[in-house]
């Protein structure tokens, strides 16, 4: 019999076969989250990013529209791109410098004549296009050219995704950070979206929102999450925010959505964060945070912080402490969410090895969970089935 | 289903301080599937004055759904649209033919796309249609309007555009470009003088593409057309992205158009053959009327493709072939509307 965990087996968190599965099947036929519609701000300026199994890269025309193309060059197959940067009209490949223009066209193959003395059709040499599009202030692209279109993947959880404009908030360079955890990609998502824990495993971090309030479901394979603000931190809100807002009154609460796959938000009064979950490996996973905050004065700043200070002081505190805590960078003794999160998930993957791990019942707060994993299977299906 | 039927007029508008008329039809039950349309589509209709028949097609400003609304542009001598302005009144009727033309924008629920679109005068007609069938339909999507004009006296759907404006301030803008603003208009428009490269650039610097699917649709007189088609592609749009249409009634007077020569054709229409004569400076589809052929036709203006003929033999000259694609005109097919002989033997099929 293989050990299950829920709907999966335990393979499907632990096995070689099932991360390449999933990056072939999933990742690599998905939108992926590509950054930041910053990041790539004039005509001329690039980003190279991988998705599943594909590198792609994005350009901006003069024209200002986005193009995407496998960054692959036609020739041997050379990466055209690295990383970020700026070109002028051409991007020019750096083993023979085949040179292409912004629309992916083949537009000059040094020593033409003699190195190809039967002629080269160029017009079939062009780049291999894909596709890029802008939502909510994200990149995203996908190596389909012909992908169906944003407005139909995330369509119909949009509207549960809060009043944000991301695209009108500045991003607050500090928080940008890359982490790994020792965990697969779905032990990261589930304890991301698990409702039952933030009560217990976040007592004393996350308990300005009314966990016993939150309101959650899903759209396709696109989870969403809204919960109001505690009474003691609802009662002088206003005050107690600790930067300034960032969608307008009366909206309160957070928006913590988890997008297929592996592409979450967290979202309040005050903020608008990204956690991209990216797998690396069957154990492994790449976590990236980056962080919007309001366009305003760096007074309206102090002002905020002045204000929310009283509140602040007294909130909080490390979940174990004293005896309890196994020393001083006890993960458990932080007074630190995500600490705490990355120390979960990376116990529970090193269970998930024992042959004596057996799941236990799934709680009411734990459905995410189950429907999460019900989302890799049809995800899976769907792809494995031939099209008709 | 095709042919001519006669609409009752609705109502009628003045726009843009009597430069324009606007006449909306009172469509029956009946007649509601046959004159269906798409935005961007133009209404062929037909009048007679002094024992002649004038054929026009007039770009359909009213997004479907809405009521049929034909908006005319007064043109100085123009028997038509001078007798539209002066004399229709609710309850006239006009002779219709259901509404045709290529020019298109279908919009799709699901659809993500950023539009820009580029207006002179009255080319705005059959845009105002296509931004508000895609403000009404394609919810996802942007449009950005960039409105050419001489100065703001002439400017149609000015109210009509800003009331969008204000009513889609995340999905819709508007850039008014005068070539002559007067200066106590009590109107500043975004730039003047003429929708150049420039002027292309800061709008899309200003409101650069959200969504990444874009789409540019152009519509004025052909020179102007062909001028932003230009600084587009040099600003890196491709080709394949640009959707153009100039406006019908700007057929070349004067020196720049070609001048044809006297000529035989033979024109085959409805599987028979007559030999015709074409006169110099007539369009074969003006002769092959003259000789009491009848082919097919509707707007005369080289907008709407129904008098397509495939050109069999002999050279002709176009004066205007946009309602061709470039492989229709390689196959050979011609605008008879549009086209004078340039050699004196011709031989013409229009298929049906
Ligand atoms: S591999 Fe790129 S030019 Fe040869
Ligand atoms: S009649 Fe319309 S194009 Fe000739
Ligand atoms: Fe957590």
């Amino acid at each position: 019999m293989t050990a299950m965990y829920h709907r999966l087996p335990v393979s499907a968190y632990t096995s070689q076969d099932w991360f390449d599965r999933e990056q072939a099947l999933i990742f690599s036929r998905s939108w992926r989250y590509a950054g930041l519609a910053e990041d790539v701000p004039e005509p001329g300026h690039y980003i190279a990013v991988q998705a599943g199994l594909n590198n792609l890269f994005i350009v901006m025309g003069r024209d200002r529209r986005l193009r995407a193309f496998h960054n692959i060059c036609r020739h041997r197959g050379t990466q055209l791109i690295r990383a970020v940067g700026k070109s002028q009209k051409a991007l020019t490949c750096p083993y023979h410098d085949w040179t292409y223009d912004l629309e992916g066209n083949l537009v000059s193959v040094p020593d033409e004549a003699r190195e190809y003395p039967g002629g080269l059709d160029k017009s079939c040499l062009g780049l291999k296009p894909a596709s890029v599009d802008i939502w909510r202030g994200m990149l995203f692209v996908h190596p389909d050219p012909r992908a169906p279109g944003l407005a139909e993947w995330f369509g119909a959880v949009d509207p549960h995704l809060g009043p944000h404009k991301s695209d009108q908030l500045a991003e607050y360079p500090e928080a940008r950070q890359t982490y790994e955890i020792k965990a697969n990609w779905k032990i990261v998502v589930e304890n991301y979206i698990d409702v039952y824990h933030l009560s217990h495993l976040h007592a004393n971090t996350l308990h300005m929102y009314d966990h016993a309030k939150a309101e959650y479901g899903w759209k396709g394979p696109h989870y969403h999450f809204w919960e109001p603000p505690s009474a003691a931190y609802a009662k002088d809100l206003e005050k107690n925010l600790p930067t300034p807002r960032v969608i307008p009154q009366p909206h309160t609460g957070t928006w913590v959505p988890m997008l297929f796959p592996g592409i979450g938000i967290g979202a309040s009064e005050d903020s608008w964060n990204l956690f991209i979950i990216t797998p690396l490996g069957p154990k492994l996973t790449r976590v990236e945070n980056r962080t919007k905050l309001a366009s305003a004065s760096e007074w309206e700043f102090s002002k905020q912080a002045w204000s929310s200070q009283g509140f602040w002081k007294n909130f909080g505190g490390p979940k174990y402490s004293g005896s309890d805590a196994s020393g001083e960078d006890d993960p458990m003794a932080s007074g630190d969410f995500t600490a705490e999160d990355i120390y979960a998930c990376e116990q529970q993957q090193k269970s998930l090895q024992s042959p004596y791990f057996e799941v236990g019942p799934a709680a009411a707060g734990e459905s995410p969970v189950i429907r999460h994993q019900q989302a890799v299977l049809d995800f899976l299906a769907a792809q494995e089935t031939p099209a008709p | 289903m095709s042919g001519f039927h006669s609409l009752t007029v609705a109502g009628i508008q003045q726009e843009a301080g009597g430069s324009a008329t606007s006449v909306t039809f009172d469509l029956p039950p009946a007649l509601a599937e046959t004159f269906r349309w798409q935005a961007g589509q133009h209404l062929p209709v037909r009048f007679e004055t002094g024992g002649r028949e004038y054929r026009r097609c007039y770009s359909i400003s009213s997004p479907p759904g809405a009521p049929l609304r034909i908006t005319v542009k007064r043109v100085k001598g123009g028997v038509v649209s001078n007798r539209i302005s002066d004399s229709l009144a609710p309850g006239s009727t006009v002779e219709a033919m259901p509404p045709a033309g290529r020019f298109v924008l279908a919009p799709a629920a699901l659809a993500r796309r950023t539009h820009y679109f580029f207006a002179a005068g009255s080319g705005i007609t059959p845009l105002f249609a296509m931004i508000r069938a895609v403000l009404d339909h394609e919810p996802h999507s942007a449009a950005h309007l960039i409105y050419g004009n001489r100065s703001a006296r002439g400017i149609i759907f000015r109210e009509e555009l800003e009331a969008l404006a204000a009513a889609f301030p995340d999905r819709f803008t508007l850039r008014h470009v005068l070539s002559s603003p007067r200066l106590w208009s009590g109107f500043t428009p975004w730039r003047s003088g003429r929708i150049t490269r420039d002027a292309i650039s800061a709008a899309f610097a200003g409101t650069p593409p959200v969504a990444q699917d874009v789409q540019y649709w152009i519509c004025g007189p052909g020179t102007m057309n062909a001028g932003i088609r230009k600084a587009l592609m040099e600003l890196d749009v491709p080709a394949g992205r640009i959707r153009m249409e100039s406006f019908g009634l700007s057929s070349p007077s004067g020196s720049t158009g070609p001048a044809g020569v006297a000529a035989t054709a033979s024109v085959t229409v409805n599987g028979s053959r007559r030999e015709i004569p074409v006169a110099a400076g007539q369009t074969l589809l003006e002769a092959a009327l003259a000789s009491g052929l009848t082919p097919p036709h509707s707007c005369q203006s080289g907008v709407c493709g129904a008098c397509r003929a495939r050109l069999t033999s002999g050279r002709v000259e176009m004066r205007a072939q946009m309602a061709l694609s470039s492989s229709e005109v390689e196959q050979g097919d011609i605008l008879t509307c549009q086209s004078l002989a340039e050699t004196s033997e011709l031989a013409v099929v229009y298929k049906d």
